[in-house]
């Protein structure tokens, strides 16, 4: 077994399109044994963050290190980081365990271990099927899949609950949770609170691409009447667009 | 609690082994990569066997070289579908973000480009030479029984015409490989595919006589006079120096996605 302690740590991330910055010298640590949430306004850089994490996108200042190394030096990235961008990011005419099956050879994971996942997110009898016919929330748990694959000590995952309905939600939630009982790191993003509240432990908050707090669900809550009003009065002067209350 | 403990073997690295194999999963297991490679094939097959109906009644009596020629003809439909399937390899990924967990998976691009080219190469390399002797037996096959003579395999530029239209196709193929990393998005990459077949055959046309020498640069120009062909036209490179030239193109076009491909998000 390995002894290494997971471990993501972004060092003054930066990544600027065009004049706009999208993520601004964000600095933080995500350590393993919780949930740790990603939460932050519609807008706000979490997806490029997490996206820079996982090498996709290049940051134009600093970097993004697992157990302190870039993304593309792990020697079986599947292994060691299980991610979960988009539901969308699989061929629509793969079947899902086509999908899953070249992604494991691409790291030498084995074809029961796809077998395995097909069974954990619940879609082994579906996993003949074209993926472009599924619905959004058996998207979801194919991505979910995927992140799973490599049974990594690392999930990062890009609002997982999106499209999902009521009991997909709790599904969700009651997976990620279980996995950081295990000792695993979890970081999941999203700009829903109430969620949050509900599966994470630990909260990374930003606006605007910049760190906001790093804290604790309990102690954000403790700082307003609720946690959602915490929230609000966090991010308030980082919103890129905001209703008017009707009057 | 539980402890989370690390499984499985843990040892070497990922590299071009791990990315072919999930390369060639990825390949066989869309459909489109199978229609593609069977109208390659059947458009070879239909034209052998369309040039050999029509020269049965033909005078003065074919040639062998006339026959050979024409019943490879086909590949000027082979070249453009079995380029198209190069080309969606790579554009296929970038339209659905399947790109993201390819790079997920295999973060060290050039490793999961030359994958796909190794892959692609193999498997385009066997339909092309499945889909050029197609052709030359369709036209074999249908003027039997007639005056024309047969063109025999064991007649070695019969053989080697063959053979170099299906590695001809094959090259069609990394070329759209190598559009599609540049250009990463399915319509263009086939739309500039098609032109660079097409257009500059137009225009070496233009220069009448002196557009073999522009001509024999030209890939289209070169399937139809050099390789394809018992004996090249005058002027022009043989058919073997003429599938390298393809090649050497499907690499500038390969390396220079291999630039592009390490610079841009993905």
């Amino acid at each position: 077994m390995s002894s290494v302690v997971h471990v993501i740590e972004l060092r003054e991330l930066t990544k600027r399109y065009g004049g706009r910055t999208a993520v601004d010298e964000l600095s933080f640590r995500v350590q393993p044994g919780v949930v740790t949430g990603f939460l932050g306004p519609n807008g706000s850089g979490k997806s490029t963050t997490m996206r820079m994490i996982l090498g996709l996108d290049a940051p134009d200042h600093g970097e993004a290190l697992i157990d302190g190394i870039r993304y593309p030096e792990l020697t079986w990235p599947l292994r060691t980081v299980g991610a979960l961008l988009d539901a969308g990011a699989f061929h629509p005419g793969r079947s899902a365990r086509a999908h899953l099956g070249a992604l494991a050879a691409g790291n030498d994971i084995s074809s029961s271990r796809v077998e395995q996942v097909l069974g954990i997110v619940g879609l082994s009898d579906v996993a003949a099927r074209r993926a472009g016919t599924y619905s959004l929330g058996m998207r979801q748990r194919l991505g979910v899949a995927v992140a799973l694959l490599g049974d990594p000590g690392i999930l990062l995952l890009d609002e997982p609950v999106n499209g999902l309905d009521p009991e997909g939600i709790r599904w969700i939630r009651d997976l990620l949770r279980g996995l950081a009982a295990e000792g695993r790191t979890v970081f999941v993003s999203s700009h829903l609170i109430a969620e949050m509240a509900l599966t994470a432990d630990r909260l990374v908050v930003i606006g605007q691409g910049r760190l906001l707090a790093e804290t604790t669900v309990a102690e954000l809550a403790a700082t307003d009447d609720n946690l959602e009003d915490a929230f609000f009065r966090l991010t308030s002067q980082t919103t890129d667009y905001r209703g008017r209350t009707a009057s | 609690m539980n402890s989370y403990r690390k499984g499985g073997k843990n040892t070497g690295r990922y590299g071009f082994r791990q990315a072919a194999r999930m390369e060639w999963i990825k390949l066989r297991s869309v459909r489109s990569a199978w229609w593609l490679a069977i109208a390659a094939v059947a458009s070879m097959a239909a034209s052998g066997i369309g040039v050999g109906l029509g020269y049965r009644s033909h005078t003065p009596v074919a040639t062998t070289a006339q026959i050979l020629n024409n019943s490879l003809s086909g590949a000027i439909l082979a070249q453009l579908l079995l380029g198209a399937l190069g080309a969606l390899m790579m554009t296929g990924e970038y339209g659905t973000g399947m790109i993201r967990s390819t790079f997920a998976a295999v973060p060290r691009r050039r490793v999961v480009l030359a994958a796909k080219a190794a892959v692609c190469g193999l498997a385009t390399t066997t339909v092309g030479l499945v889909a050029s002797f197609t052709g030359y037996l369709g036209g074999q096959l249908t003027i039997r029984g007639t005056a024309i003579p047969a063109a025999s395999l064991g007649d070695p530029p019969v053989l080697r015409a063959v053979v170099l239209t299906g590695l001809y196709l094959s090259a069609t193929a990394l070329i759209g490989i190598g559009l599609g990393t540049i250009l990463r998005h399915s319509g263009a990459a086939i739309g500039v595919l098609f032109a660079l077949m097409f257009v500059p055959t137009i225009v070496a046309g233009l220069f009448g006589e002196g557009g073999v020498a522009i001509g024999r640069f030209v890939p289209l120009l070169m399937l139809l006079n050099s390789v394809a062909v018992i004996t090249p036209g005058a002027g022009l490179f043989s058919g073997t120096v003429s599938v390298l030239l393809m090649g050497g193109y499907a690499a500038v076009a390969i390396l220079a996605g291999g630039v592009l491909l390490r610079q841009r998000d993905a």
